[in-house]
């Protein structure tokens, strides 16, 4: 019993005096995922990618909304993975309490809507055609090619099948 | 192949309606319901083989019938008089059958092998599939005043959304435990507080100081994951669903889950991805088993050495969350390899921690070999016996406790388990004090296996992309020795990306059925070691301490409290 008291004795204490103190994490922990709205391109891949359905994209009015409920969230940095503009990271923050308002664990973004070219229906948000706009032109393709699809990029899905069949039609004969 | 040699054997007394190969060493054979009994007891005991699982399923949209697997792992009895079975002859046999839907009935096993009395009284509460002949036909997962005609893992039975109504406390139907005859003293323990908080039920029936027979309920949480992963989730989803069923060996289910899928759809995963997932459930045994150690302790009144383990168990925390980024739930693990890599630097801090963890396992542990009055305590008390072992199926240190050598990296090597070499721990006379034994050993062979790990692990790809080759209808099992004893988890591939069904069995569930033998003849005082040292699932929030920064004042606040802030409306 006397040996079981040296040994805690000889190698002190291992607790902190949190939250009197901060308690420091490592770099890699995985905590609250944190948005920032200005990268945010609307594009859904992490409501996909989100086990707990916890992140969700919607289409509100002339709007669309991106919102996260922390409340549900397991912390599994799916979306961060999956983020192409690295809009949301997880961060090392662990004090998540909330004060009987669970409104504070909720994150959210509204982003405007483009309207197609054609129909003028509103298809995706206007961020997300100039990121796909932008990488166009860092991309490595024939100028014809980028003119091609930076017309496309401009029409809602059905606008753009449409096109694409009548272009197609329209190659066909010319080759006939 | 595996396994060949003794379907031999079994064709030769039984009549076997159809083999098939789910994996390299997985088989199955499909009997009908009438030999169900006698197959299960002679491969179970003519040919040495223990039970690993039961799954019941509602194959009605396949073949019109519902079916019944019992997995059985073909290893030897490892009694010390019967024969050995070498290590590459070991295989999982499943014994199929088939029930159709009208008469809803099977010959039980378990008078045959007692094994299977848990799994055929799950069986019938969600399917309603009636064992005749089962001694014991008691509800065993859903409440008490489930609505008896409601069958919830039948395919047409509910919305998984579904919630019964629940009827008023005053029209519960009672749960008749089974009590022995005569002058008994019936002693409750629980549902919330037995050892730790966890709600199960314990009736100990004593003849003073002296428990004469147990009897036990839980499942007062189930949660019906199976249900819902097979309505609602992807097979992507389904890996974190797993490793939030336990909170201690959760990385064991997820492996156990995502291996399932992977074998059934045929994915061989990179060696690094394998070896680091080796890492991470070994880092995951360290804890636990420093966690249980430390219950024991402190179900004796240790609370000294309590704290001090408790404290190197912080050290394994803090490597879980070096190696994945979480102390506890790593979210590690997707089909077709792993997410996150570890650097050079982390290997080298990593290596450091485990020395210093292993420094002071082996001082606590000789101090604690020391105080005599604390070995007695252990010595003697709630011996499992051989034979019941043998009757029971229990897994992991439990088993091992009582001399007998069932460890799945041994008997059935996975992933980088196949590359390492360890001397896998047993103990001696099945008591308390043999299985902490068993837990130190096993404690110092996964030092020993990381280490090896992190020398042998190849360079190259985490993960390689899934073209899950999915079929429906198509099953294949995953299975891991979690520090509890394997885990297993069945997974049927259906249409759609999703499940068609799910079976997840968690070690504690086959150590459960054996406990009311160990506690037989034990003072009431020992009860809460004894179902501590089962190392049973268990997680609650006793309290809240509430700390006011600015004035350095905490409150801590009683279950009273608690409930005045629940019931309060803002």
């Amino acid at each position: 019993m006397m040996k079981l008291i040296d040994i805690t004795d000889k190698y002190g204490l291992e607790t902190c005096k949190y939250p009197l103190e901060p308690y420091l994490v490592p770099e890699t922990y995985r905590g609250q995922p944190k948005y920032k709205f200005d990268l945010c391109i609307g594009c859904a891949a992490c409501s996909v990618a989100c086990p707990p359905n916890a992140i969700s994209v919607k289409a509100v009015d002339t709007k669309v909304v991106w919102e996260f409920d922390c409340g549900r969230c397991i912390f599994c940095a799916r979306c961060d993975e999956v983020c192409p503009t690295g809009a949301i990271r997880l961060s090392t923050e662990y004090e998540l309490a909330a004060k009987f308002d669970k409104s504070a664990l909720i994150q959210r973004g509204e982003m405007d809507m483009a309207s197609c070219a054609e129909c003028g229906k509103l298809y995706s948000t206007k961020r997300l055609i100039s990121y796909t706009l932008r990488k166009l032109e860092l991309s490595n393709l024939s100028e014809e090619r980028i003119k091609n699809a930076k017309f496309y990029v401009n029409l809602c899905p059905e606008c753009k099948s449409k096109k694409a069949i009548l272009s197609l039609e329209t190659e066909a004969k010319e080759i006939l | 192949m595996r396994g060949d040699k003794f379907i031999k054997l079994i064709e030769e007394k039984f009549n076997i309606l159809e083999t098939t190969r789910e994996h390299e060493e997985q088989l199955t054979i499909l009997v009908d319901r009438n030999d169900l009994p006698a197959v299960v007891k002679y491969i179970y005991y003519d040919i040495g083989a223990y039970l690993t699982s039961m799954i019941g399923n509602d194959e009605r949209s396949i073949n019109k019938n519902y079916a019944l697997y019992y997995v059985l792992s073909v290893e030897g009895s490892k009694l010390p008089n019967d024969p050995i079975i070498p290590n590459e002859e070991k295989c999982f046999i499943t014994v199929k059958t088939l029930i159709p839907p009208k008469e809803m009935t099977y010959p039980s096993v378990t008078p045959y092998v007692p094994a299977c009395v848990w799994y055929e009284r799950e069986v019938y509460d969600m399917f309603g599939l009636v064992a005749e002949g089962l001694p014991d036909k008691r509800r065993l997962m859903l409440s008490d005043d489930w609505p008896n005609d409601l069958f919830p893992l039948r395919k047409d039975a509910m919305d998984y959304r579904f919630r019964p109504e629940i009827t008023n406390p005053e029209n519960e139907p009672e749960f008749t435990f089974n009590e022995p005859d005569g002058d008994l003293i019936n002693i409750p323990l629980g549902p919330m507080h037995i050892r730790n908080e966890e709600p199960g039920h314990f009736r100990l029936f004593c003849d003073g100081d002296t428990i004469v027979d147990a009897d036990y309920r839980l499942f007062y949480i189930h949660r019906g994951m199976e249900k819902l992963a097979e309505n609602r989730m992807n097979y992507d989803q389904m890996g974190f669903l797993a490793e939030r069923i336990c909170g201690i060996c959760g990385y064991a289910h997820s492996i156990a889950c995502i291996e399932a899928a992977e074998r059934a759809g045929g994915i061989e995963i990179p060696q690094r991805a394998q070896a680091l997932r080796i890492v991470c459930s070994e880092i995951e045994r360290l804890h636990s088993l420093l966690l249980n150690i430390g219950l024991a302790c402190e179900a004796t009144g240790n609370y000294t050495a309590f704290m001090h383990i408790f404290k190197i168990r912080e050290y394994t925390m803090q490597l879980a969350q070096l190696v994945t980024g979480g102390r506890k739930t790593y979210g590690n693990v997707i089909i077709g390899g792993l997410r996150r890599d570890m650097t050079g630097n982390e290997i080298k801090q990593s290596l450091e921690t485990l020395a210093n963890i292993e420094i002071q396992v082996n001082e606590i542990w000789d101090a604690i070999m020391d105080d005599k009055r604390q070995v007695k305590r252990w010595k003697g008390v709630g011996v499992l016996d051989q034979q019941i072992a043998r009757d029971f199926s229990p897994v992991g240190p439990n088993m091992r406790g009582s001399g007998i050598m069932r460890d799945y990296r041994i008997d059935h090597p996975y992933d980088f388990y196949k590359k390492i070499e360890f001397t896998p721990s047993i103990g001696e006379g099945g008591d308390v004090f043999a299985r902490i034994y068993v837990r130190y050993q096993d404690l110092k062979s996964s030092i020993h296996i990381i280490r090896q790990c992190f020398e042998l692990m190849p360079s190259g790809n985490l993960s390689i992309k899934a073209n899950v080759n999915i079929q429906a209808g198509k099953y294949a099992m995953g299975y891991v020795e979690a520090p509890r004893g394997d885990t297993t988890h069945w997974i049927m591939q259906g249409g759609s990306q999703k499940v068609y069904r799910w079976r997840a069995r968690a070690s504690t569930y086959a150590n459960w059925p054996s406990l009311r033998y160990q506690l037989r003849g034990n003072s009431v005082a020992d009860a809460a070691l004894i179902v501590c040292s089962l190392d049973p699932c268990f997680s609650c929030t006793e309290r809240v301490i509430i700390t006011d920064i600015k004035n350095k004042e905490s409150k801590i606040l009683t279950e009273k409290d608690l409930k005045a802030i629940c019931r309060k409306k803002d």
